[in-house]
């Protein structure tokens, strides 16, 4: 893309734009379309039968006539490839499908779920990005030991389980303080504790990002310079070096993000919160395929439309790649 | 009023009768004298379920476990039973039986009201029927029950008539199941969607939401008057509210009754049991489920249990006891039955199912499987002793797969290869469908011993077009199936219970299964939450009784 920076035209340049947002675009429906076939494939090569998970459940005995009645409802006694391309056919024109277990059509149930997520999701991100800033200001601003403190503690967050950490937290602040509800609540009080655990693992690696390249920052010769120029040493730190230091932890919020969305099965799980991790849990269980496709497709467009979103606010805090 | 621990090891008959007097003391002041022993009426009941959340509320669609505990408390049913197992009269006031069993009628109580303004009437129990049959409803459970039904008639408003193929001396056990109650005709005629979203009965509550994932909200039914005859009290429900949650963690459902965020909640481990009887603000609910107990059922279709001596070595070189009381600590007690012990008509035989390890050798030798490979497996014509066994996770709780374990260790030094085969729920099916199984364990709940013929008929084992079927031990024994089948058609009540005794005895003296324990069903309730129990039909609690002593 080099020319684009020597050729001025507009036209040229607007022809760029145009190919670079193309490419991107096909990207994005190659990947979404990736998607939709492995999981459509993978979860109809795993043995059992989706019409008895239908209509079963422990205990009770389906009998023909009602397993041949969802059959059909269902499609489930067309041939598999017939099957896949009906579900793609349907997923380019925008349908979901409709849910095996829930009764219910797949886009508006994802709909609902997507909010608490999300909400769970970004408060997450935020709070992991303010708690590792924090820990790696103030371990490099300390000496050898703050150092070894702060790295130490990332090392272990990173490493902790989230199974094991909602478990921990529950006991601490529902049982022995009592302060916090171990489960969803309409208030705020309920979101702390899953937000706690998915934020202090991702913390820790956030953190160890941060600290390895502010330490590089601070060491570097444009921030010599800037203080050879007087600025004081916050305003180093601030505008110089957090900036810097916040560049690959930027590109890797894009990952966590996908992470965190991971980590949310097993959250919405444990604190009993709604939510896609949960949806997805229960869809794969039930073998409900189109609940299934429908919840990855969704993570597979936030995933796109983050990574965008890091890509532009990598450029807005690093002036070298907005020329690209 | 002592409340705090309820029925450990107690017979299940006796942990009613337990209750029932314990709801008794709760008529007479309180010698503490500081909390209220008179019910109140209002306030809001949270109930925390580990089950599934059902994927719809009307249980005439499918027909499970989960759909009967919450629908319980909305719909009702023609007739219940009592703590004894005997046949109470519920929506329907009388009935009568003709002599050769084939035209029953059921008289209605009078003005009863669904919570939509529609009346209840025999017109309205045949739209039932007829609803349960239409396999478009994909009804399950309810389907099998009605199977020998093969007309409905209203006699007059208040008398409904059916007709029957056979006599089916299970009717009326069959009927008394959540799974067969009765809705309003008027609502059942809206989509299935809109029905399953809200199914609209006589019950104490009524469905008022639904958020998935979430909760459901059962608000008073403020015209309610059809109580069960063993009802407590007569009138509208003192709770005004229920909500109904989903949490799928078992630590968080206890960590919610413990912080006070919930008041109820099911499917308790056994270690969990233990702690909160320890605790005086929380009361256990030990209702063991009807019809089959726990067991693992011995594939007598397919080698090696299809030899009757080595289905008996195995049965003898399992420690069950041992590992029951290791492992459930007390909250369950060893079943030697086919039946759950609320079954009244189950037989209990703990002399053939004793762990003697020598004996089981001697049983092997004699079988043939005389040599033992390099690893210790008994071998016979180069084939080792493979006993595979399939795991369904999601039926199975923790303790039970360690029990199994533990049954593979001691089973091991007899000779057996005990190859547990953990797989979620759908796997399960299959490998059970493609006969690639040589001993499960699966759980079956239904009123009444009829669950015998359901499970040890021999037509039971022809397959569904699914490949699902009941009778996994795969018994086929002519003088079985005739006694099942007479059972299932005797209306003399005394006859009937010598010919499920025969068929029992028969059973379980050919080996096909070894039982473990009653189908645990457990419940913790914070301690304020006073009046509650299980209905004895399938054990599902009932909140009508329940008031908050707060």
């Amino acid at each position: 893309m080099a020319e684009s920076i020597t050729d001025d035209r507009p036209r040229v340049r607007g022809r760029v734009v145009v190919a670079f947002v193309l490419t991107r675009l096909g990207g994005a429906l190659f990947v979404l379309w990736a998607v939709a076939t492995l999981t459509f494939f993978a979860l109809r090569l795993i043995p059992g039968d989706p019409a008895l998970a239908i209509l079963g459940g422990p205990g009770s005995q389906a009998s023909p006539e009602a397993l041949e009645a969802v059959r059909r409802e269902y499609g489930l006694d067309q041939p598999l490839f017939v099957q896949y391309l009906t579900q793609l056919w349907r997923l380019m024109m925008g349908d979901l499908g409709r849910s095996y277990s829930l009764n219910m059509d797949v886009a508006p149930l994802v709909g609902v779920q997507l909010g608490g997520t999300m909400q769970l999701a970004f408060l997450s991100l935020a709070l992991a990005w303010l708690l590792a800033l924090g820990l790696a200001t103030w371990s490099t601003r300390g000496g050898k030991i703050a150092r070894s403190i702060g790295s130490g503690l990332e090392i272990v967050a990173a490493a902790l389980p989230h199974f094991w950490l909602a478990t921990v937290l529950i006991l601490l602040f529902s049982i022995w303080l009592g302060v916090l509800p171990p489960i969803s609540t309409p208030g705020i009080a309920g979101l702390v504790l899953p937000v706690l655990t998915l934020a202090i693992p991702l913390a820790g690696f956030l953190g160890q990002v941060m600290r390895e390249s502010l330490l590089t920052a601070l060491e570097s010769p444009f921030v010599l310079s800037a203080r050879a120029r007087g600025e004081s040493e916050r305003g180093v730190r601030l505008v110089h070096a957090i900036r810097h230091a916040a560049l690959p932890a930027i590109s890797l919020s894009g990952w966590a993000f996908g992470s965190l969305i991971s980590g949310a099965v097993v959250v919405e799980t444990i604190f009993a919160r709604p939510g896609l991790g949960r949806t997805l849990l229960n869809a794969v269980t039930e073998r409900d395929v189109p609940v299934v496709v429908g919840v990855v497709m969704i993570v597979a467009v936030v995933y796109i439309l983050m990574t965008l979103l890091t890509d532009v606010a990598s450029r807005l805090a690093d002036p070298r790649l907005r020329a690209a | 009023m002592q409340l705090s621990t309820v029925s450990r090891g107690v017979l299940p008959l006796a942990t009613l009768a337990a209750l029932s007097a314990l709801l008794l003391a709760g008529c007479s002041p309180s010698p503490s004298g500081t909390s209220s022993s008179q019910p109140v009426s209002g306030g809001t009941l949270t109930y925390a379920s580990g089950d599934a959340e059902p994927t719809c509320l009307d249980p005439h669609v499918g027909g499970n476990y989960p759909q009967a505990l919450v629908s319980t408390q909305y719909l009702e049913s023609l007739v219940s039973l009592d703590a004894d197992g005997t046949v109470i009269p519920w929506l329907a006031d009388s009935w009568t039986e003709s002599d050769d069993g084939l035209t029953w009628e059921f008289t209605l109580v009078p003005d009863v009201v669904f919570t939509d303004g529609t009346p209840l009437d025999a017109a309205a129990v045949q739209a039932n029927v007829a609803h349960l049959q239409d396999p478009e409803t994909a009804s399950s459970t309810g389907y099998l029950a009605l199977k020998k039904v093969v007309a409905t008639e209203a006699v007059s408003p208040e008398v409904v008539r059916f007709t029957l193929s056979a006599p089916d001396s299970a009717l009326l056990e069959s009927l008394s199941q959540p799974w067969l109650s009765i809705e309003s005709p008027t609502a059942l005629k809206r989509t299935q969607d809109e029905n399953c979203a809200a199914p609209v009965g006589t019950g104490p509550f009524v469905v008022t939401d639904w958020v998935k994932q979430d909760s459901i909200t059962l608000e008073r039914n403020e015209d309610y008057s059809s109580p069960p005859a063993d009802a407590t009290h007569e009138g509208v429900a003192y709770l005004e509210k229920i909500v109904w949650r989903f949490i799928p963690e078992s630590a968080t459902r206890y960590a919610a009754l413990q912080a006070g965020e919930v008041d109820v909640i099911d499917n308790v481990q056994p270690d969990t049991i233990v702690q909160a009887e320890a605790s005086d603000s929380i009361r256990h609910l030990d209702a063991p489920r009807p019809g089959a107990s726990n067991r693992i059922e011995l594939n007598s279709s397919t080698v090696p249990f299809n030899d009757p001596l080595v289905r008996e070595a195995f049965i003898r070189s399992a420690n069950v006891d041992d590992a029951v009381t290791s492992l459930f600590q007390g909250t369950a007690e060893r079943s030697y039955s086919a039946l759950s012990s609320v079954e009244p008509l189950g037989v209990s035989a703990p002399d053939l199912f004793g762990y003697e390890p020598d004996e089981a050798d001697g049983l092997l030798d004699e079988a043939g499987w005389t040599e033992r490979d390099s690893d210790g497996y008994r071998v016979k014509d180069g084939e080792r002793l493979t006993v595979r066994f399939p795991v369904s996770t999601n039926q199975s709780i923790p303790a039970e797969q360690s029990l199994f374990e533990q049954i593979q260790a001691t089973a091991k030094e007899t000779g057996f290869d005990l190859v547990l085969e953990p797989m979620d729920l759908s796997s399960w099916y299959a490998a059970l469908a493609a006969n690639e199984y040589n001993a499960v364990s699966a759980p079956y709940t239904k009123v009444g011993p009829d669950v015998l013929r359901i499970l040890y008929h021999s037509s039971s084992i022809v397959p569904a077009p699914s490949g699902y079927f009941a009778n996994l031990s795969q018994v086929s024994d002519p003088q079985l199936d005739t006694l099942l089948t007479d059972a299932s058609q005797e209306s003399d009540a005394d006859a009937r219970a010598a010919l499920f005794t025969d068929a029992q005895d028969l059973l379980l003296g050919g080996y096909y299964l070894l039982p473990l324990y009653d189908q645990q069903n457990h419940f913790l309730l914070d301690s304020e939450v006073e009046g509650t129990r299980a209905l004895p039909t399938v054990s599902a609690p009932t909140f009508y009784d329940t008031w908050l002593n707060r």
